[in-house]
This record gives C-alpha cells, structure tokens and sequence, in this order.
C-alpha cells in the first residue's frame, strides 16, 4: 500500500483579541497557511490553563502552541505574564518527560500580525514533520 | 535569632525514656499543663514497625511517646490540617514534617501562629516493611522479637528479646546495609534538609559532646520557639546550657557530612539519569501504567491542599485511556515548584510507583531552576501562583 504522506496535527490555543484576530488577519491577507492547525480560540492567553495544553499532547497532538497578545498588551491587564510563567514549567515538564522541546511553542502575535502568524505556523509544521509523530500520538486506524 | 542550647529534663523519668534528653517530652509537657497550647501531636510507638499520631490534651500520653521511631515514616502535616487548624497546637517535627506545614500555611490552610513546631534533625526513616526484612535477613532475627532500635554512630542498633527474657544488641553499619538495597526510605537517604530550619526550634544529638549524653542539642530559630522553651524554662520542666563552641561546629560538620552523602545517594538512585530523551519518556510511562487511582498518594501529600474539588481528580478520566493519565499528569506538573521530597506517595502507593524518584526528579529542576526550595518561608508565595517569572540569574545564564 502507498504510504500516505503523514501530516502533523498542531494544537493552537489563541486569545480572542489579539492572536486569534491575528491568524484571520492572515486569512483575510490570502496568505498560505498550512493544514496542520487546529484552532481553540480562548478569551485570554491566561485563561490556558497548563492542563489544556498537557491534555492536549495526551490526546496526541504533535505540537501545541501557546499563543496571546504581546507582553503589555494583554486586554485583561497582565494575564499574559501568568501565561509566560506557566509556559516555563510546561517547558520543563515536557522536556523531562522526554518529549522533544519543539512540540510546546510559546507565541505572542497582535491583531495585525497575519504573516507572523503564518510563518509560525509554517515553521512549526516544517520542525514537526522533521521529528515525526508525537509518541503520544493514538491512530486508531493502521 | 538562632542560640545554641543544651537541654534536658528535669523529670528524670522523661530524660530517661526521651530519645536524648528528653527536652522535647517535657517542652510540649509543661507547654500543656501551663495553657502554653491547646493540644499536642505526638507519635506512639506500637512497635519498632509501628508509630501512630496521637493527638492529645493530656501531658501523660505525651511522656508515654517520648523517644523516637525510626520505622515510622509517617508526616503530620495533614494530622494538624485536618484536626487542629483551630487549634493552638504543639508537635515534634522532623523536617518534612515542618515544610510541610509551611506549605500548608503557604495555602492558607494553617495558620503558623498557632503552630509550635519542635523540630527534630533527621538522617532519616526506615520503611516498615523493609525493615522488617532486614532484621530477618542480616540481624537474623524474628522481626517480631525486635523492641528497641536506635541508629547511632553510623549503626542501626536492633535490640531483641530473646527466649529466656535477656535482651540481646546487634548492630550493623548503615552503609553496609544501604549498599544492599535496605536501611533508610529513598527519599531519606537523599535528602539534603537534615536539620529543620524551618521550625520554631531544632532538636538532635548532633553536637551533644561525648560523655554528656541524656542531653538534647537545642538551636532556636523563631520568636516563638524562644516562647515555648522560656515557657519550659520558667514552669520548671527544663534545664538548659549554653551550647559549647566545639559542639556548634561538630553538628555543623556532620550536617554537611550528611549533605554530601544525600547529594551522592541521589545519583547512586536515579536510573533514569543514563536514559535518552525517548528513555525516559518509556520509563515514565511504563512506571505509571500501573496505576489504579487510587488516590491515595495525593490524600497523604503533606503538600496538596485541593482536598476533593481537585483538578486532578475532576480532569481525570480512565476512559480517556492515555499513555499517561491526567490524574498523574497533573499531580506531577502542580508539585513542579512544591514537592518537598518526603517520599509518602510511594510509600502507600498499592502498586508500588517508584514515585519518590519520578517527583523528585520533574520538581528538582524545576526547583532549581527557579531558585526556589519549597517548605522554607510562609513568605515565599508556590512561584507557579506568580503572576512574574521567578529566576533563578545563576540557571538563566546556562
Ligand atoms: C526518624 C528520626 C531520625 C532522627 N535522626 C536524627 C539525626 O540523625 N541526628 C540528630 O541529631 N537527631 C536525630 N533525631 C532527633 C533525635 O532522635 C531526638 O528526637 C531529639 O534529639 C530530641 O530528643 P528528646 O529526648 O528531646 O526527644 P523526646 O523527648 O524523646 O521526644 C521525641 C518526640 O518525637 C516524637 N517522634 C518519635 N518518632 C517520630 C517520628 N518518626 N516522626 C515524628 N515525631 C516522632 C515522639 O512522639 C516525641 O514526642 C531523629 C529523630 C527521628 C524521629
Ligand atoms: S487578552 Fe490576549 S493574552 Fe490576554
């Protein structure tokens, strides 16, 4: 049988005012987004809980990104600085439990960033396909 | 604030059964019969394998629990959480016992005014069981004959009763034991916080100068341990001594001796450490496989305070069937910055999760890496309830 071409599945959690606008920005700018990406758009990057993000690597996500607005901007004063610091034991986490450290991404991307946006998700999905499916990943199909 | 004592009892029954000079027995003694406190925690013996929390009102269950165990592992912190956070309360507490309570206080689920905490150094416990077998197959001895233990000079000390009614002494070198696999708990034998800082005061036998023994080495470290001991002082329960230099620097040197081997005995026990990336991660999925949630390591966490209405319980779902459940997921990422080490998780864990090394070695660095050590100071809020990164300037520059 031909070997279909395996395609990573990417988890982005997006806040609601500045990286989800971000990544519409960049579909309004016609701009090339790979398939990868499924979107959970939350109202603030403080509201990510890490358990999310654990859980969504359990369920096999190959990567997932932490995305919200730029440190200062966040519209619910400071909770992106909450979510930094999370991001930091995720980090750890993830790393001592050996995963490879490029299936958790940490991204601050504003309304009107639609190509940082796109890149991002182009270079997440380039490093993803070169370390292959998350060892967490479940196929039920094989 | 810290001053070096030597202490005893004036009681000379309570000198006599204390495990050194009795200090501790009489301080929470006289602290009850003068209102000093409400109530006081203390362990009774059932058998060298056997220490249960007592809580009581009456000073002479507390003289009965003079003297110390070391087959019995237990943490007290829940027991004051649970039974007396509206007490004014008094107990011995070694220091996992005190971080613990620090953490809980941290939770706001003690408050520290009303806690007294005795500490005791300690090189550490030995796990029941264990121990057990040790007496059966180095001591070759009947477990059951066993009455006495004491560890002292480097040797456990087991003292057996035998056919006739005579008592008989045998000891053997720690080290030899440790060697093969007995003696103390993992996470005893690792852990670097041998005197407890963290208390009102610090008792041991460390720098008790040779010939003065039935005396306890007391430090003072709070205002309310200097309280508690003038309490002692003044109600005639206690008599102390200023502390000789020599025995200052001699409990200094064998504390850092003890460190050292901590330090080398966490290497010596990791094997995790000689794995690759996808090593480790087919360890620590293979250990926890096992699993049977049966939530008995997060009941005894002296650390977690979440109770039933924990995320850990409420995001787990063994439907889910995931490599690694949420519930140990969770457990594992919320004590990243909190988990003391003390190792009772895997002690009650049915199935027998090497948990001690799995906590110790996801919140070790972590801990370092934030420069943060959990248990230490009320003040110090859990840095994952920060809203600003906590650094550790030494681990950024790496
Ligand atoms: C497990 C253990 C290890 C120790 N290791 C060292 C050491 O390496 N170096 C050192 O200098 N000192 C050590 N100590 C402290 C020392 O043995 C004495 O407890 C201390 O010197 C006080 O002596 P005392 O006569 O004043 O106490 P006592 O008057 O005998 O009072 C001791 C109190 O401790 C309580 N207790 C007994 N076992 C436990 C336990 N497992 N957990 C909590 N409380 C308990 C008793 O109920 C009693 O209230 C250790 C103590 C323990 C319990
Ligand atoms: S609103 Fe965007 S990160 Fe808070």
């Amino acid at each position: 049988m031909a070997e279909e071409e395996w395609e990573p599945k990417i988890l982005a959690f997006c806040c609601n005012w500045c990286s989800y606008a971000g990544a519409d920005a960049a579909g309004m700018e016609r701009r090339q987004v790979p398939p990868t990406i499924r979107v959970i758009r939350v109202m603030c990057s403080g509201r990510i809980d890490p358990a999310f993000v654990l859980m969504g690597l359990l369920e096999g996500a190959d990567a997932v990104l932490v995305t919200g607005c730029h440190i200062g901007d966040c519209h619910y004063v400071n909770a992106n600085n909450k979510t930094r610091n999370r991001y930091e034991f995720l980090k750890e986490f993830v790393d001592e439990l050996g995963l490879e450290p490029d299936r958790l991404w940490l991204r601050w991307i504003s309304a009107s960033e639609g190509a940082l946006f796109a890149d991002m998700v182009r270079e997440v999905t380039e490093k993803i396909k070169k370390i292959g499916p998350s060892p967490l990943r479940r196929d039920w199909k094989k | 604030m810290s001053r070096c004592y030597l202490a005893w009892a004036k009681d000379e029954r309570i000198r006599e059964k204390g495990a050194d000079g009795g200090f501790v027995t009489a301080t929470l003694v006289s602290a009850l019969e003068t209102g000093f406190i409400d109530i006081a925690l203390v362990v009774a013996k059932k058998s060298v394998y056997e220490g249960i929390p007592v809580l009581t009102s009456n000073p002479e269950v507390v003289k009965e629990c003079a003297g110390s165990l070391h087959g019995a592992p237990i943490n007290l912190t829940k027991y004051v959480v649970e039974y007396a956070a509206e007490k004014r309360i008094g107990l011995p507490t070694k220091p996992c016992d005190a971080r613990g309570i620090i953490e809980q206080a941290k939770r706001r689920q003690v408050n520290l005014d009303n806690i007294f905490m005795i500490g005791l150094n300690c090189g550490g416990t030995l796990h029941p069981l264990r121990m057990r077998e040790m007496a059966a197959d180095f001591y070759g001895l009947d477990p059951d004959s066993v009455v006495k233990e004491e560890i002292k000079e480097g040797k456990i000390f087991l003292v057996s009763k035998e056919a006739g009614g005579k008592e008989k002494e045998t000891a053997i070198k720690i080290d030899e034991l440790e060697q093969k696999g007995y003696g103390r708990r993992d996470a005893c034998k690792s852990c670097v916080t041998k005197i407890p800082t963290s208390s009102d005061l610090a008792c041991g036998n460390w720098g008790v100068p040779k010939g003065e023994e039935k005396k306890t080495f007391v430090e003072v470290l709070t205002a309310k341990g200097e309280a508690i001991l003038k309490n002692a002082i003044d109600s005639g329960y206690v008599c102390i001594e200023e502390a000789p230099g020599e025995g200052i620097e001699m409990r200094r040197k064998i504390e850092a001796g003890m460190q050292k081997l901590a330090e080398s005995w966490k290497e010596r026990i990791d094997e995790v450490n000689a794995l690759s990336r996808s090593g480790r991660f087919d360890f620590y999925v293979d250990a926890l496989k096992n699993c049977i949630h049966c939530g008995a390591c997060k009941e005894v966490c002296p650390v977690c305070a979440c109770e039933k209405e924990a995320k850990c319980l409420d995001m787990n779902d063994e439907r889910d069937s995931y490599a690694i459940s949420m519930y140990n997921v969770l457990r594992i990422f919320h004590l990243m910055d909190s988990c003391i080490h003390c190792g009772q998780c895997e002690d009650v864990c049915p199935v027998d999760i090497p948990l001690t090394l799995i906590q110790r070695r996801f919140s070790e660095r972590m801990q370092r890496h934030l420069g943060y050590t959990p248990g230490m100071s009320v003040d110090e809020k859990p840095p994952l309830y920060e809203t600003e990164l906590r650094w550790n300037a030494e681990s950024m520059m790496k």
